[in-house]
């Protein structure tokens, strides 16, 4: 069975709407007009769908509770990136968020990433061109070759950063304060010479790479 | 009760107290003088009456002399040897004094105890030549004729070392007691002047100590803990209901802040649920069999839709900022690295529009003092923009570059551009208003300038720090460039 999904959304035109598209597009999902119970019906499913304002409880206290209970599980917010809302300042608990309108297909690609994310959490292989990962066993192998490719813990540490924000430009600062816990202090190399060593590694050609992709004046991707 | 009151209320007057010194200093000038004599008869009294000392027959020098005349007259018609027994009698009650006596033939008879500087005969001449030395002079000296002063039995002399008479003599330890006196009341009239100063001085510092140091929460200062109901009391009572003012004012706005947030943020959620519903069912219809126009206005449709979206949090924002209820939280940060963060969530979005953007952003940091999330909407607005009114130029410029401000220094500049038609085309002019008006009104609240060129070829937006010299809103900063170039605000 797909994974399934929890929907949290009191207005009933898109409920209706939004879950019967998701269930079109093969997932599981439960959807609930309050925030009442969602910690409980979390625990079967692997993706959170949350809209921000509901009767009772409103979508912040709603998550909150959620990514108390399930630290792993992705949650989508259905609310600006820069809302008008300051409690925005308060939402870590948010792994990635949705304006009102949104497209459907939109919705979809989001929650696809969510999953791949998590999945990349769990034991599931991820492939990612030429390459397959398997996160919990800590092992990448080339499927051109059919050999592991060895990477060294920061490496690793930066690759699998990448993959867990697949299909999203992280910043030089964001990568390098993520791997290495400290801040970043400009005109920095490290990050810069890691890259080289992790494309010669994992490119099929590290002069023109595929996977490990540099976006000028920003940062690094990998691509969804 | 009245009078209870009345003295309540003169002692709660630092005025009346002041006076109150002030007349009590004038008042003891003449009463000083008096006082001093009460003073000093009171010293002399209890300090001076001491217990009679071994040589206290000497005290008086008049009583002295009383004395040796009263002996001398009683000595009227005695034989010489009675004279004699008489005067060793009194050499031994005072054995200090030195004693002589002349008989009437001018001889000297008897001479307690024998003195070189005495001539055995003593002639008028000499007699008188003595008289004139001993007048006023150490020692004391007293003549007296022995008997009547005409009865020509001779006299007796009887000197004595000044030192034991004039030891007690009071005169000149009275000037010191006086001056004493005086000097101890100036001083304490002082010392009671300067305490009532210095405690004043040390209420009225400690009142501005609490004003100048407020509560690093709230920045509204301590209140301070009454003293005294006097004048500086009431201050302190005054300044504590300004602060409480204050709180209360502070919390009122916070209050209407939060209430204005809620309201807005739910009018929000309210106009963007009916976009959603009509997005998700234009969905539903482009997957229906539709002719090419049909299609066509769907797509336009949707576009619209988003662009109401984007419209619509620009209009609350926008509301919400100039109501004067959003307090921005001003930090400094490095605001290129909320460029970049900006920039490289936008990315996919410019990628799919086919805007190639061009991101040269200095390695040194731009510290700015913004508020995080209210910046992000301002970069939002601007990338926004491109994409909504600019698209057709496919490209995106977000660099830095060194810009003069006043007084000829160098500051980092952000810049946006656009090969877009620009703000003169039909594109622009819809919607775009809004949207800049916020980022003009967000660039003011974070003590930053923004500037717009704008011509055929594309917009140029330009962000920056004025000096320290500050750069007033309408100040033309480049008179020689070339392109139209207008204020956001005005638009």
């Amino acid at each position: 069975m797909s994974a399934s999904i929890l929907y949290i959304e009191d207005d009933r035109d898109i409920g209706g709407w939004v879950s019967d598209f998701l269930k079109e597009k093969g997932y599981g999902v439960k959807w609930l007009q309050s925030g009442e119970k969602a910690v409980e019906e979390a625990a079967q499913c692997a993706v959170v769908v949350l809209d921000v304002m509901l009767p009772g409880l409103d979508g912040f206290t709603v998550g909150q509770r959620l990514k108390k209970a399930y630290p792993g599980l992705p949650i989508l917010m259905l609310s600006a990136r820069t809302s008008i809302d300051d409690k925005l300042q308060g939402l870590e608990f948010a792994d990635d968020y949705l304006t009102k309108p949104f497209h459907p297909d939109e919705l979809a690609a989001r929650v696809e990433v969510l999953l791949r994310r998590s999945a990349v959490q769990s034991a599931e292989p991820v492939r990612v061109k030429h390459l397959t990962v398997y996160e919990g066993e800590n092992r990448i192998v080339n499927e051109d070759t059919g050999e592991e490719i060895l990477l060294t813990g920061k490496q690793y540490q930066i690759f699998m950063y990448l993959l867990q924000h697949q299909g999203r430009v992280m910043t030089k600062e964001q990568i390098y304060e993520s791997v290495w816990g400290e801040s970043y202090i400009e005109g920095d190399k490290t990050l810069m010479v890691h890259i080289r060593y992790l494309r010669e590694k994992l490119e099929r050609d590290p002069a023109s790479p595929e996977i490990i992709e540099t976006v000028r004046g920003l940062g690094y991707r990998v691509k969804a | 009760m009245k009078g209870w009151r009345a003295k309540g209320r003169f002692r709660k007057s630092l005025t009346n107290r002041y006076l109150l010194l002030i007349s009590v200093a004038m008042i003891f000038m003449p009463i000083l003088f008096p006082l001093a004599s009460v003073f000093y008869w009171f010293v002399a009294n209890t300090f001076m009456d001491v217990p009679p000392l071994p040589d206290k027959k000497y005290e008086n020098g008049t009583v002295l002399e009383k004395m040796w005349h009263k002996e001398a007259t009683q000595l009227e018609g005695a034989s010489p040897e009675e004279i004699e027994q008489r005067l060793k009698s009194l050499r031994q009650a005072y054995p200090e004094v030195q004693m002589l006596w002349v008989d009437s033939d001018s001889r000297k008879r008897i001479e307690l105890p024998v003195q070189e500087d005495m001539p055995a005969l003593w002639s008028a001449q000499h007699t008188v030549q003595f008289m004139k030395n001993s007048v006023g002079a150490d020692p004391f000296t007293v003549v007296a004729f022995i008997g009547d002063e005409g009865a020509d039995e001779g006299f007796m002399v009887m000197r004595i070392p000044r030192k034991y008479i004039s030891v007690q003599d009071p005169i000149a330890s009275e000037t010191t007691l006086y001056g004493l006196f005086m000097a101890t009341m100036s001083g304490l009239f002082i010392l009671v002047s300067w305490l009532f100063f210095v405690r004043i001085r040390k209420r009225l510092l400690r009142l501005r100590n609490a004003m100048t140091s407020p509560n690093e929460a709230t920045g509204i200062p301590q209140p301070v803990t009454l003293t005294k109901l006097d004048e500086i009391g009431q201050l302190e009572e005054g300044y504590n209901d300004m602060v409480s003012q204050l709180e209360e004012g502070q919390r009122r706005q916070r209050e209407e802040e939060e209430l204005r947030k809620s309201l807005i943020a739910s009018l929000s959620h309210d106009l963007r649920t009916p976009l959603t519903v009509i997005r998700s069912h234009i969905f539903s219809l482009e997957r229906e069999p539709l002719s090419g126009r049909g299609k066509e206005s769907l797509s336009l449709i949707e576009a619209k839709i988003g662009d109401l979206g984007g419209l619509i949090d620009n209009l609350l924002s926008y509301n919400l900022l100039t109501s004067g209820k959003v307090q921005l939280n001003l930090d400094a940060k490095d605001v290129l690295r909320l460029v970049k963060e900006s920039a490289a969530a936008w990315y996919p979005v410019w990628e799919k529009a086919g805007i190639e953007p061009d991101i040269a952003l200095r390695e040194e940091p731009l510290i700015w003092n913004v508020d995080v999330l209210w910046f992000r909407r301002l970069l939002d607005n601007l990338f926004q923009n491109v994409v909504r009114h600019a698209q057709s130029g496919k490209y995106i410029g977000i660099y830095t570059e060194e810009r003069q401000v006043e007084g000829g220094e160098e500051t980092g500049a952000l810049i946006i551009s656009d090969r877009g038609p620009g703000f003169g085309s039909e594109s622009h002019n819809k919607g775009a208003g809004i949207g800049l008006a916020v980022v003009d009104f967000l660039a003011k609240e974070m003590g930053l300038k923004c500037e717009v060129e704008s011509s055929g070829e594309g917009t140029r937006i330009t962000i920056w720090k004025p000096g320290s010299g500050g750069v007033y809103p309408g100040q033309e900063l480049n008179p020689g460039g070339k392109q139209v170039r207008f204020e956001v605000d005005d638009m």
